[in-house]
């Protein structure tokens, strides 16, 4: 057996348990969901009627929890199922959930909360104020270690194909921190002003904040990032990071390329890349037109590559795959994209006049800007290549531009808005169409035109159907073919295709035939996007420095750390409403008639950035912005940590998992969540703590100090609309317990309480009464029917008062404290899968014979301490805790007394 | 950094204070986070238990120059040891002999309990010690 006893919960019940049966010899597993113990005792101001500091009170006993020698106490855990067997032994699931910080190295020096760049409600302070996503539970916190909440992948990181980090640099422009944001992006490629332009932002289409007003323009935010960078003067500014003698060549500088050169020269590798074109970048230089990615800003992002060491060879075409390795390279990596284009294979394509899209856009981008003044164009196809031609033929003066496509405008590969955008810039779109072939006399003249019915068959494959009856033609100067783009296989006959259309490599570690020769990008998977290329790129990097340390090529963690994507409605369910957001429009200057070749989008100002990033919803909680890691002082922060599962058998098991608080919402007529100055007492206990957020108490609505104050009894508690006909119990003595805090604070300030009855049994409880009324605590006889809000924030409460004559009677009031009550906590029977843990009429979990044998469940061996059987305060809980611990000593004593008397009768037979 | 009403030409006393992990390091952490204004000669070692200081750790400190040491002791909460109490003013009682010893004050240490949340206290105490050490000082004490 590895522990005596299993206590799940380290309320003040749950450590009294513990403690207790700790200092009678037995070994305890303690398990707490959060990162500290104490449950919420330790988040009081004061307790009753002694108004002892509960923090005072409270710390020792954690503190005595954590150190002692027969308790071994799992914060952060979870309890994930317990079975019996038939020895009356329990084996429980236990989770040690992944805090993302080294326990034994962090100080509790808490820098790394100050560089977090997330914030969120903070829980241990009722959701007054805001936590950071790294974070210490509260000052007093035993063991006082930080915990990094991540609750899973953000959708618009998880989304990227390229593996930035996207939430992260996200919320590290909305700190201001804006070089940090470009270094967030640059830890993946050095294309950030690239992808910042020119990414078709899948990331946009997955943001949470789309359900509400509009995603966050994260695409023009990298961009932001980078501009702010390349705004700097002393650039490129890249640390040359130590040769390690080894050298990995290249072939191709388009993004997978460029990125993995980037990922492997950053690691002391020794690179060249070799291009077949005159100027690096690939499609992005040659194919991507100007006024969209401006050659300037890719130069910048390949300066970065160059200054690390990367030497780039130019009009250098490589097809010996052999002579590298003779030439000193340890290591290939063929990343030439996909640089021929299709064929129609129509009559006339070999006229004078018919040219791939490919070759059109590669010359204006080296220069040779053909003159169409006067002439029409005809552009074929209705992919994003297409658009580019049909936009660049536009801006070279053509008289017309017909664009041809067999989709109809809405089943078209090109984005909506690119569509758009070329239509306002005067391109005339016929849509649904094919080609029939090209007329004309050794030059074109005219394309001919056939109906396009359908493009896709009944099981969605590329089979265009036509209409050959519907015809026409279209005269034309020039025609542009943009029906697709395929890799250059012939070109290294020793590599394996993948068919006619692409290399073959395998699809997790990117290796080919040859096993030093690595293949990523579009010569693998065909034509795909900027983004995806750099996550090839990356992937190719990861590999090829595995391959060349002699590690095994299968792990795959190192290079693929998200966690589960976040799900979007669970996001959305954090706030009960959201206040909509300005949208952060992009107005592009179009023309009608372009004349060049300039930029369109225009840069966003800090404000819009700003404004922008701020829109986050924080999916993840956790960025990944990496801020934590870098400042850890004690470099105990690890996000690669994983989640530990491990099986303990015990003898016994405790369950002190305590009560849920009444959501003060179910009571609509009171406002809570509508009305900021309606609190619960939670939230008022918290704003009298000595640890208390504001260090004085005012109204959350305006931050006034409240001069009336009104409590409200009962909330959610003898109230059978809320399914809860119980007494809480304690409320009546906190809510008196406050009064006098608040008339201490506030001396001049007047506390009004509405209320049912004023339930005071207990010792001394009646004289602690008597003495918040002494101390000038109003306390009127009635239930509140309603509560409404005033223009300047105050409430105006509606309530019967029974002991004036019974009259509706109206009051206005600064802060309304709702004394919310006790509901049962219900997780308890999902620790059990096997066995039914019984729960009582009221969903409290069951004691057999609470009269005699208080912490008895229906399962053997099964004890319940403290709230989780019933509302109880806090001396209460702990004599409940107390009796518990008694009974489990005596279970385990029986049990060891049966193990004993079997194993006697055993000798004797033997005997 | 210098506290608000500090006179810069006056040399501030240096205190050494001997904190404990769980309970009254808290508390001197939220005299921080509270704002409240103490000397800035007072700097904060963290221990995990009152009863591991030793006596000659406080008399090492006033010979290196601090100008008093201060202990802020559990009291009776200690967790790991029920007469830490005990044993601190013990330890206390021997430091000062230590610094009887070799011709100091023993007005140079002091001990106190604090707890999570004494912020208000400890402030109080540290302007009361930091005045007590200022005064020893100007004497010619040592």
């Amino acid at each position: 057996m590895d522990y005596d006893v299993l206590v799940v919960g380290s309320g003040i019940g749950g450590m009294e348990s513990a403690l207790k049966l700790g200092d009678m010899g037995y070994k305890v597993l303690l398990v707490e969901r959060e990162g500290s113990v104490g449950g919420r005792m330790i988040l009081l101001s004061k307790v009753f009627p002694t108004l002892d500091c509960a923090s005072c009170i409270s710390t020792p006993k954690m503190a005595s929890t954590i150190h002692h020698p027969n308790i071994t106490a799992m914060t952060y855990g979870e309890v994930d199922g317990i079975r019996r067997d038939k020895n009356g032994r329990f084996h429980v699931q236990v989770r040690q959930k992944a805090r993302y910080v080294d326990e034994a190295a962090c100080t509790g020096c808490q820098q790394c909360e100050t560089a977090c760049t997330v914030a969120v409600p903070d829980q241990f302070n009722a959701d007054l104020v805001a936590r950071r996503a790294a974070y210490i539970p509260f000052p007093q916190a035993v063991p006082k270690k930080a915990v990094i909440e991540r609750q899973g992948t953000s959708p618009c990181t998880n989304t990227c194909p390229a593996g930035i980090k996207t939430h992260g640099y996200v919320s590290l422009i909305r700190s201001g921190k804006y070089e940090e944001a470009f270094q967030r992006v640059a830890d993946v490629t050095p294309l950030v002003a690239t992808l910042g332009r020119a990414c078709y932002a899948p990331c946009e289409d997955q943001c949470t904040r789309g359900e509400l007003e509009a995603p966050i323009p994260i695409r023009r935010l990298k961009r932001f990032a980078a501009d702010t960078h390349y705004g700097r003067k002393d650039l490129p500014n890249v640390d040359r990071p130590q040769a390690n003698g080894k050298r990995v060549a290249i072939i191709g500088s388009g993004p997978a390329g460029l990125t993995a050169a980037w990922q492997l020269a950053r690691q002391g590798y020794g690179v060249k890349i070799f291009e077949a074109e005159p100027q690096p970048g690939g499609a992005m230089r040659l194919s991507i037109p100007s006024y969209r990615l401006p050659v300037e800003a890719l130069e910048r992002d390949i300066a970065n590559v160059t200054a690390l060491g990367v030497e780039i060879a130019t009009s250098t075409r490589v097809t010996d795959l052999d002579k590298l390795r003779s030439d000193g390279f340890d290591a290939v990596c063929v990343a030439t994209g996909t640089p021929s284009s299709a064929k129609l294979r129509v009559d006339g394509e070999d006229l004078a006049g018919v040219q791939s899209a490919l070759s059109f856009l590669r010359d204006i981008k080296l220069g040779a800007k053909p003159n169409l003044a006067g002439k029409t164009v005809a552009v074929i196809g209705g992919g994003n290549v297409a658009i580019d031609a049909a936009r660049s033929a536009q801006r070279l003066g053509a008289t017309a531009v017909h664009q041809i496509c067999l989709e109809r405008r809405g089943e078209m590969p090109a984005h909506t808005w690119e569509v758009k955008e070329a239509l306002d810039e005067s391109v005339q779109l016929h849509d649904g169409w094919g080609i029939a072939g090209f007329t004309g006399n050794l030059e074109v003249e005219a394309v001919d035109l056939k109906r396009c019915t359908a493009v896709f068959d009944a099981e969605h494959k590329f089979r265009p159907q036509y209409d050959d009856s519907d015809r026409q033609s279209i005269r034309c100067d020039l025609a542009i073919v943009a029906i697709g783009m395929g890799v250059d296989t012939a070109a290294f006959p020793k590599l394996a295709p993948n068919g006619s259309r692409a290399l073959q490599a395998n699809p997790q570690t990117l290796q080919t035939s040859l096993p030093w020769v690595f293949a990523a990008g579009d010569a693998v998977d065909g034509p795909t996007s900027i983004a995806t290329a750099v996550g090839k790129g990356n992937r190719a990097a990861y590999m090829i420095d595995r391959y060349l340390r002699g590690l095994e090529l299968g792990a795959f963690e190192g290079i693929d750390d998200r966690l589960g994507v976040m799900d979007k409605s669970q996001v959305l369910a954090r706030q009960k409403s959201y206040t909509p957001r300005k949208v952060i429009k992009l107005s592009l200057p179009l023309s009608a008639h372009p004349q060049d070749f300039a930029e369109i989008e225009p840069p966003m100002t800090e404000a819009e950035a700003r404004a922008g990033s701020g829109g986050c919803l924080d999916c993840g909680v956790c960025s990944e912005c990496g801020q934590c890691v870098e400042t850890c002082p004690a470099d105990a922060i690890h996000l690669d940590m994983k989640e530990k599962k491990q099986e303990v058998e015990v003898g016994a098991v405790v369950v002190s998992t305590g009560y849920k608080l009444f959501a003060a919402d179910l009571k609509p007529q009171y406002g809570f969540g509508k009305y900021p100055n309606v609190i619960t007492a939670m939230q008022m206990d918290r704003l009298l703590a000595p640890t208390r957020p504001f260090n004085t108490i005012l109204r959350p609505g305006d931050g006034k100090v409240p001069e009336r104050i009104a409590y409200i009894m009962c909330t959610g508690s003898r109230d059978k609309t809320v399914d809860n006909p119980l007494c809480s119990k304690f409320c009546c003595m906190y809510s008196v317990k406050q009064n006098q805090l608040i008339m201490g604070a506030l001396p001049l300030a007047d506390v009004t309480v509405h209320y049912m009855d004023i339930r005071a049994a207990g010792k001394r409880y009646e004289e602690f009464y008597d003495q918040a009324k002494s101390m000038g605590a109003t306390y009127v006889k009635g239930r509140v029917a309603k509560i409404s809000e005033k223009d300047d924030g105050n409430l105006v409460v509606r309530y019967e008062d029974i002991e004036n004559g019974g009259n509706l009677v109206e009051a206005e009031y600064d802060l309304v404290v709702l004394a919310v009550g006790v509901q049962p906590n219900k997780d308890p029977v999902g620790l059990f899968p096997e066995e039914k843990l019984a729960l009582d009429d009221y969903s409290y979990v069951a004691e057999l014979d609470e009269d005699l044998n208080p912490g008895r469940t229906n399962i053997p061996g099964v004890f319940v301490a403290g709230t989780a059987s019933g509302a109880k305060d806090i001396v209460d809980s702990i004599l409940h805790a107390g009796a518990a611990a008694a009974q489990v000593a005596a279970h385990l004593e029986e049990q060891a007394q049966a193990q004993r008397e079997t194993t006697q009768a055993k000798m004797k037979v033997l005997a | 950094m210098s506290s608000v009403g500090a006179n810069p030409s006056k040399p501030v006393p240096r205190i050494l204070v001997f904190s404990t992990h769980n309970i009254s390091d808290p508390g001197i952490d939220l005299a921080g986070s509270q704002h409240r204004h103490y000397s800035t000669g007072v700097q904060v070692i963290s221990v995990p238990c009152t009863s591991g200081i030793r006596p000659g750790w406080i008399a090492h400190a006033i010979e290196r120059g601090y100008d008093g040491v201060f202990i802020a002791s559990d009291g009776d909460e200690c967790a790991y040891l029920p007469d830490c109490s005990h044993r601190a003013s013990g330890i206390v009682q021997e430091a000062q002999e230590l610094l009887k010893k070799s011709g100091k004050d023993p007005q140079r240490v002091k001990m106190a309990a604090i707890c999570s949340v004494c912020a208000e206290p400890f402030a109080k105490h540290m302007e009361s010690f930091s005045g007590i050490l200022a005064g020893l000082n100007a004497s010619g004490a040592k």
